[in-house]
């Protein structure tokens, strides 16, 4: 790493620049796809290069490289391109202040993926295909794994120097089902950070994927269309999260909020005293990180408090400006790209209702339990696709729905929110906002007499 | 590449290596400044080989031979270790290819400069059309790719060009109104980027979105934007036509080859070479020739598409769809570029004609479509309401439905085409479907 930190000292030295930043990534991944009994993806990858990001004359300048020889000429192309920029610029781009760091960030990972024979892997996906098909109205079964490690590292002009052990695991599942003529298709992920191969043998084993799946894929095929309307709605964790993460979550990075209706509602009540929304370390969860892609510690956040919108997502950029401190936000998918303000894990947290006293005085409603994508607008509005929920009928759960979507304008529905659940679930994905990112979402089950409209 | 081929081909049955060079300078948009400027330069390779019927991929950032020797080395480990797969028959061998296009090497060499300049130029045209909104994001770019794909059949086949784009994201806000944010763009060959034409298009739009009018439950007639169509169909209709699919039974599509499946005024057919293309590819992913194949035909569903390995395990050859999977090195069936063709009247002519119905700009949750049997649920935003054929405001309104008896609704396509560069890379033109079921809100 050697030539990296000469190349720095070269562009602290001759170049003008406010700040300079390279983060390096050498990590080896294994990405493995099976579909139908063929591995129709048996990858291994070598993905290394930089990532070099100045500011200067308030502007930035970013080049990403693949090419390590002459680094110094590529800060200095990334200096170009930001005085390039600064040129129309006529609010300048500060940074909040934050005290170097230097630190390694060891793995908690337990048995690091690229520890596992590939053997091993390959047999897990096969079993699970085959516990999959067991099934006969399963018509085709597709499972993505990826998992990659190596080496990160974060230096900047102004002394950070962070070293990561960086390490995740992913595994997406897709079942399409067939029966009487109907077809149906259901999704499943887990992946994680934190924990390792542990994690596809002891959390999230085969049976306990393959049961899931199956109860999505038979509630559909046997599934009936719902009564379009606006029902008494409990959602489960999965759909209480995709909502915090798509309506609420996006609303609160700062880069979005000054568009979007937070903008002037931090600091009142938006939503019952009893709900609380939060960005923070969650156990298991996949954005789970001790340093954001700006060398910043990640802290725990509160975007609503006992149902006022307390706290935003910031980088350094967005803090300065605001006037707050960054907590840590800033992520980058890759050395591909500059780190932008990101979620990690957005979650509501939980409340003091047993499920059974959420649904027990509904007459006719819904329960929805799991999505199959979800989309969301600035101002709030919300569409998700319902892939697992069934019909409330006299307080009790009755038959599964099928194909079909809740929409929303988040902070209308959030007002509705008339009961929490005090159990909790958590769903990984990714996030995609222009790059990728490792997040989860999640919350307890919570019952909206309102403002979410199915069908 | 020659040496590599040969070293590769001490360790599989046959190979495949492919590598791409690429360079792309963009710049962003952030609150009506430009935020960053940028430029990624690198190269990827990718190796798929088989050994025994077994199939082996890496991928590896780099075109140094000995990074790629390095992969070539991976590969076959990974080949080694995955089991048999009995279907496979083999790689594609070289075929007729049509004449290259001539790149615009303009492109290959542009500088940051100018998308700064565009950028700047189209944020204040936008100020100063409409002071009440604020381009809340966009960005320029231009891109540059050379490809290089051989394999131990003799497939050979080089190819490079660029593509140029531009969007701006507007938000309004009059009064107690936080309009949307309205989207337009650009995407093109050459440098000539429309700014004019984007900021008149978002601007327009914004306008409409000032007036905020209550949607209900009806049955109306509907024209669907590019944006939408392109959204709606990508994840709804396009995955039915893959081989794949009909293969393993998952498309509602099988057997329905020569049946009608849309409405008359509906042709659709996936061509790289359309004049509005953004990639002209003369092989795809794999090597194999391109060529235009016709999906729907008046409404007349026409066939297939398949990549080399389908195409074989079905009997059948391939339609020059692989598409090159970059996570996975592998080879998936895709489209390059799906074109709805244009009619004859502009989209003023359309709006014209309708006496209460909908314009729908953009479509949110088109990707929790169900491709299996084409059922969707969708929120139709920004979508703007027609009176006595003249946009009166802005609405929000569901619309759930199957795509199959949607596309059999279709009335009229208007004759303006856009190219969608998005998710499937789509040319598409404005639709009006009849009597569209909506809820409103």
């Amino acid at each position: 790493m050697e030539e990296l930190e000469r190349a720095l000292r070269w562009a602290d030295e001759n170049l003008k620049a406010e700040y300079i930043e390279l983060r390096y990534e050498d990590l080896r991944k294994t990405t493995l796809g099976l579909k139908d009994g063929v591995f129709t993806s048996f990858t291994g990858k070598l993905h290394r290069g930089v990532a070099i990001r100045v500011l200067a004359d308030g502007a930035w300048g970013f080049a990403s490289t693949s090419e390590l020889t002459n680094l110094e000429k590529k800060i200095e192309e990334a200096y170009k391109l930001a005085k390039a920029a600064a040129e129309t610029k006529k609010e300048k781009i500060q940074l909040a202040e934050i005290k170097p760091v230097q630190d390694s960030v060891k793995s908690r990972m337990r048995v690091k993926p690229r520890e596992v024979d590939i053997e091993e892997k390959v047999n897990h996906l096969r079993e699970l295909e085959k516990l999959l098909k067991e099934d006969e109205a399963v018509k085709s079964v597709q499972i993505r794994y990826e998992d990659g490690g190596g080496k990160k590292l974060l230096l900047t002009n102004e002394g950070a120097r962070i070293e990561w052990d960086y390490n995740y695991l992913y595994q997406g599942t897709y079942v399409t089902g067939k029966a009487n003529g109907k077809l149906a298709m259901a999704r499943d992920s887990i992946g994680s950070v934190d924990y390792g191969w542990e994690l596809m043998t002891e959390r999230e084993p085969n049976d306990k994927v393959a049961e899931r799946l199956l109860r999505k894929m038979q509630g559909q095929l046997r599934g009936v269309a719902p009564k379009r309307g606006e029902w008494p709605i409990v959602a489960g964790p999965i759909v209480v999260g995709i909502i915090a993460h798509e309506a609420l979550g996006h609303l609160a990075e700062a880069d979005l909020t000054i568009n979007s209706p937070f903008k002037d509602l931090i600091g009142k009540q938006i939503a019952p005293e009893y709900v609380t929304m939060s960005e923070r370390y969650v156990d298991g969860g996949f954005g789970n990180d001790k340093y954001d892609d700006e060398g910043v510690p990640v802290k725990d956040i509160h975007i609503i408090e006992n149902g006022i919108l307390k706290e935003i997502m910031l980088n350094r950029e967005y803090a300065a400006k605001w006037g707050m401190e960054p907590n840590g936000h800033a992520r980058a998918e890759s050395y591909l790209y500059p780190p932008i303000i990101r979620m990690r894990n957005t979650v509501f947290e939980p409340g003091d209702h047993s499920f059974e006293e959420l649904i027990e005085d509904i007459k006719f409603g819904y329960y929805v339990v799991d999505f199959r994508g979800g989309q969301a607008q600035l101002n709030s509005a919300f569409q998700v696709g319902i892939q697992e929920g069934y019909v409330i009928r006299n307080g009790e759960i009755a038959e599964p729905i099928r194909d079909t979507s809740i929409t929303g304008v988040a902070i209308e529905a959030l007002k509705k929110i008339s009961a929490v659940g005090k159990d909790f679930g958590l769903e990984v994905g990714f996030c995609g906002k222009g790059q990728t990112a490792f997040v989860s979402s999640g919350g307890p089950h919570m019952r909206f007499d309102g403002g979410i409209l199915i069908g | 590449m020659e040496n590599l081929l040969r070293y590769a081909e001490k360790l599989f049955d046959e190979v495949e290596i492919a590598v791409y060079r690429s360079r792309e300078v963009s710049a962003n948009v952030e609150l009506n400044e430009i935020s960053m400027a940028s430029t990624r330069s690198g190269a990827v390779t990718v190796i798929r080989g088989i050994k025994d019927k077994r199939l082996g991929l890496a991928i590896v950032d780099s075109d140094e031979p000995a990074k790629v020797n390095e992969a070539i080395e991976q590969a076959a480990k990974m080949a080694r270790l995955n089991g048999r797969d009995e279907k496979w028959a083999s790689l594609p061998e070289p075929g007729k290819y049509r004449e290259k296009p001539k790149p615009n090497y303009e492109l290959k060499e542009a500088s940051p400069d100018i998308l700064v300049e565009k950028l700047v130029h189209g944020i204040k045209l936008a100020r100063e059309k409409d002071p009440n909104a604020v381009v809340a994001g966009g960005a320029g770019g231009v891109s540059w790719e050379e490809r290089h794909i051989v394999n131990s059949h003799g497939i050979d086949v080089f190819q490079e060009g660029g593509a140029s784009y531009m969007y701006l994201e507007l938000v309004g806000r009059k009064g107690n109104v936080v309009t949307p944010g309205i989207f337009d763009f650009d995407a093109r060959r050459d440098l000539n980027l429309d700014v004019e034409g984007i900021v008149e298009r978002a601007v327009r739009k914004v306008k409409w979105a000032y007036s905020v009018k209550a949607s209900k439950n009806e049955e109306v007639p509907v024209i669907l934007g590019p944006w939408a169509i392109a959204g709606l169909l990508s994840y709804a209709l396009l995955p039915a036509f893959s081989g794949e699919r009909l293969v393993k039974e998952t498309t509602p599509l099988a057997g329905k080859v020569g049946e009608k499946i849309a409405s008359e005024v509906l042709t659709v057919y996936d061509d790289p070479f359309h004049p509005l293309s953004i990639e002209p590819v003369i092989a795809d992913g794999e090597g194999v020739p391109t060529r235009k194949n016709v999906l729907i035909e008046n409404g007349t569903f026409r066939g297939f598409v398949w990549d080399n390995y389908w195409g074989k395990v079905y009997g059948t050859e391939s339609t020059g769809n692989g598409k090159r999977d970059m996570r996975s090195g592998g080879i998936n069936i895709g489209f390059h570029n799906v074109v709805i063709e244009n009619g004859k009247r502009s989209l003023e002519d359309l709006i014209g004609d309708i006496k209460r119905g909908y314009f729908v700009d953009g479509f949110q949750g088109a990707h929790s479509s169900n491709p299996d049997n084409g059922n969707f649920a969708v929120t139709a935003n920004p979508a703007f309401l027609i009176e006595d054929g003249e946009v009166v405001g802005s609405s929000v309104f569901l619309i759930a439905g199957n795509v199959y008896e949607l596309l059999k609704q279709a009335s009229e396509v208007a004759k303006e085409q856009t190219v969608m560069p998005f998710m499937t890379s789509m040319t598409v033109p404005y639709v009006k479907f009849e009597d569209v079921k909506i809820a409103g809100k």
